[in-house]
């Protein structure tokens, strides 16, 4: 039980990943590569400020603004200096990397002994139930105080982010963002900037990505300078997932979908890994599975149009 | 209105492609006007009209819109002005948004766009009311995505985006050119009580002799990025399609006279 609520917990930290990757490769079609840089620049940011004893809010709020930079500088090159899409990304994230060992000081920041969103979740939840108790009983199983706060916490946390995304995409600024990854011609010709759209999409992606780096670095107790490193496919394969949960192209649902997909990869893994799958392959299994999933669509039409009469 | 002086662009200057598109074009339109632009493939047409919207930068020469020079504006400062209908039916719709939230972009058309709802009850009831107007059928489907509508739909509207806030000069590109005839017949329709209600200053560019000779004010025919022949006022009124197809015939008689004559050079000198 402990096992399937940390992992749900990890899911839904990672949804905010998910959202981001969301923001940028499916509205934009953008293939946004900073996200490694930012989700441990937000990991960073926040945890430097937690050790220095800064409010956790005030961290982790800064830890997303991090990601807002960061995206606004992907963007910026993209857009301005016309550098591809993919390359800017990658830049960025590969000057992040010197960044962050910058910001961090070391590569490794335990924040086990700091107040943190995580440990200020446990005591209210401990105050809450009465008593110093550390276990309690819910249908029939043990249930940590801490494991069940972290996981209440960070759902009421992914629910407001999901649900001002969703409020922010019907809102005019919202629809021209997404109405520019659509048809960029039209949008330009009804008076909207799409490069100023385009860093904005990407700054609030990052933002979204660094405030994910954020809460796990608080969830876990630690930032290291390496936990981004490929974590773009594992929002890819949760988006993915979502997308074929939810099959529709509602932007609501898709948003509701792309959560589901987060916390139902992280059930898989978890899973998987109780069933002796070697940690080391976990990438190389992610990876051919963001593959299979990005394949298996055309490959279906292509079947069907070929076992289909040629039309008259 | 609209005033053009002297427009020159050249794509792949200095290149073997190089092309130039429009050498040296002047033009003025009075507000209301609707102009019917004419000529043969690669004559500049669209080029002209992207020179207009702001797809690049001219070269040299100056376009003065509403009384403002534009020349230096970049495309989605000029579209406070401009409404457009492209060609291609997917070109002026986001295919995967609903009827009414292509419309509320429209209806914003210019403007800033900050945190406010794209739509609201009242903005709904408008566009419902002027899908109405359309005949098509659409008004119960505005929650449709617009994808799923066909050429002519999407193209109709198209039209009702690029007026919705009146614009100060309408641009269109051959936009029945990938219509078939019937759907073509509904948007010229369309068109022409549209650009007649709100009185609209019009630059349309258009294959069809039929359609030149029934629209419109005042018909300019375009060759090798010029003006050739502009026909106004009374010369306007008298003309038919035989005498456009003519002028298109003599054209086409001097390219090949052109092109025999250099034939001759090249056999005697090289
Ligand atoms: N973006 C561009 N880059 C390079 N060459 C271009 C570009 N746009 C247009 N041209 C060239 O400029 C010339 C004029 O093209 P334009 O599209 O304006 O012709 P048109 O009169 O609209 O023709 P059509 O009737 O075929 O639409 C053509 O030779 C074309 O190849
Ligand atoms: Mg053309």
């Amino acid at each position: 039980m402990t096992l399937l609520i940390g992992a749900a917990t990890i899911g839904l930290v990672l949804a905010l990943l998910a959202l981001g990757v969301y923001l940028s490769f499916r509205i934009f079609n953008f293939p946004d590569i900073t996200a490694d840089g930012s989700i441990t620049l937000g990991a960073a940011v926040a945890s430097i400020l937690l050790v220095h004893h800064w409010s956790p809010v005030v961290a982790t709020l800064a830890g997303f603004m991090s990601g807002v930079v960061a995206g606004t500088l992907t963007g910026v090159l993209h857009t301005k200096f016309k550098i591809n899409g993919l390359l800017s990304g990658i830049l960025v994230m590969t000057a992040l990397y010197s960044v962050n060992l910058h910001v961090m000081g070391k590569s490794n920041i335990p924040l086990l002994n700091e107040s943190t969103l995580a440990n200020q979740a446990e005591s209210l939840a401990t105050r809450l139930l009465g008593g110093g108790k550390s276990e309690f009983l819910l249908a029939g199983w043990t249930v940590g105080v801490r494991d069940a706060a972290l996981l209440i916490g960070v759902l009421l946390v992914v629910i407001a982010v999901g649900l001002t995304l969703y409020l922010f995409f019907r809102t005019n600024l919202g629809t021209a963002m997404r109405a520019a990854g659509d048809n960029p011609q039209m949008v330009c010709a009804l008076g909207v900037s799409v490069d100023f759209i385009i860093i904005l999409g990407l700054a609030l992606s990052n933002g979204l990505i660094a405030l994910s780096g954020a809460l796990l670095a608080q969830y876990q107790g630690f930032a290291d300078v390496q936990m981004g490193i490929g974590i773009v496919v594992w929002g890819l394969a949760s988006v993915i997932i979502g997308e074929a949960l939810v099959g529709t192209k509602k932007i609501g649902v898709l948003i509701t979908g792309a959560v589901m997909g987060s916390v139902l990869f992280r059930l898989l893994v978890a899973i998987a890994l109780r069933w002796g799958l070697n940690p080391n392959d976990l990438k190389l299994i992610t990876a051919a599975f963001v593959f299979a999933a990005l394949v298996t669509p055309a490959a279906l039409r292509k079947l069907r149009l070929a076992s289909k009469p040629a039309a008259t | 209105m609209l005033d053009l002086q002297d427009i020159l662009k050249t794509f792949n200057p200095g290149t073997a492609n190089e092309v130039r598109a429009l050498r040296g074009v002047t033009l003025t339109l009075e507000r209301g006007s609707f102009l019917i632009i004419i000529g043969t493939n690669g004559s500049g047409k669209s080029t002209l009209l992207n020179a207009v919207a702001g797809t690049f930068r001219v070269d040299s020469g100056s376009i003065t819109l509403a009384g403002q020079d534009i020349t230096g504006q970049p495309e989605h400062r000029r579209a406070r002005l401009i409404g457009r209908v492209f060609q291609n039916p997917f070109s002026g719709t986001a295919p995967n948004m609903s009827i009414a939230e292509n419309l509320a972009l429209a209806a914003r058309r210019g403007q800033p766009r900050g945190l406010g709802w794209a739509l609201d009850h009242k903005l709904r009831a408008q566009i419902r009311d002027r899908i109405r107007s359309l005949n098509m059928g659409l008004e119960d489907r505005i929650d449709n995505a617009i994808g799923t509508l066909s050429g002519g739909q999407r193209q109709a509207l198209t039209l009702l985006m690029a007026s919705w806030l009146k614009p100060d000069l309408l641009l269109l590109d051959e936009h029945t050119a990938a219509l078939d005839p019937k759907s073509a017949d509904q948007v010229i329709r369309l068109t022409h009580e549209i650009i007649q209600r709100d009185q609209l200053t019009t630059l349309m560019v258009t294959h069809s002799m039929q359609q030149a000779v029934h629209l419109g004010d005042r018909i300019i025919m375009m060759h090798r990025g010029q003006v050739l022949h502009d026909l106004r006022g009374a010369e306007r009124a008298r003309v038919r399609q035989e005498d456009l197809l003519n002028r298109f015939d003599a054209v086409r008689r001097r390219e090949q006279l052109d092109s025999g004559v250099a034939d001759l050079l090249q056999s005697h000198y090289v």
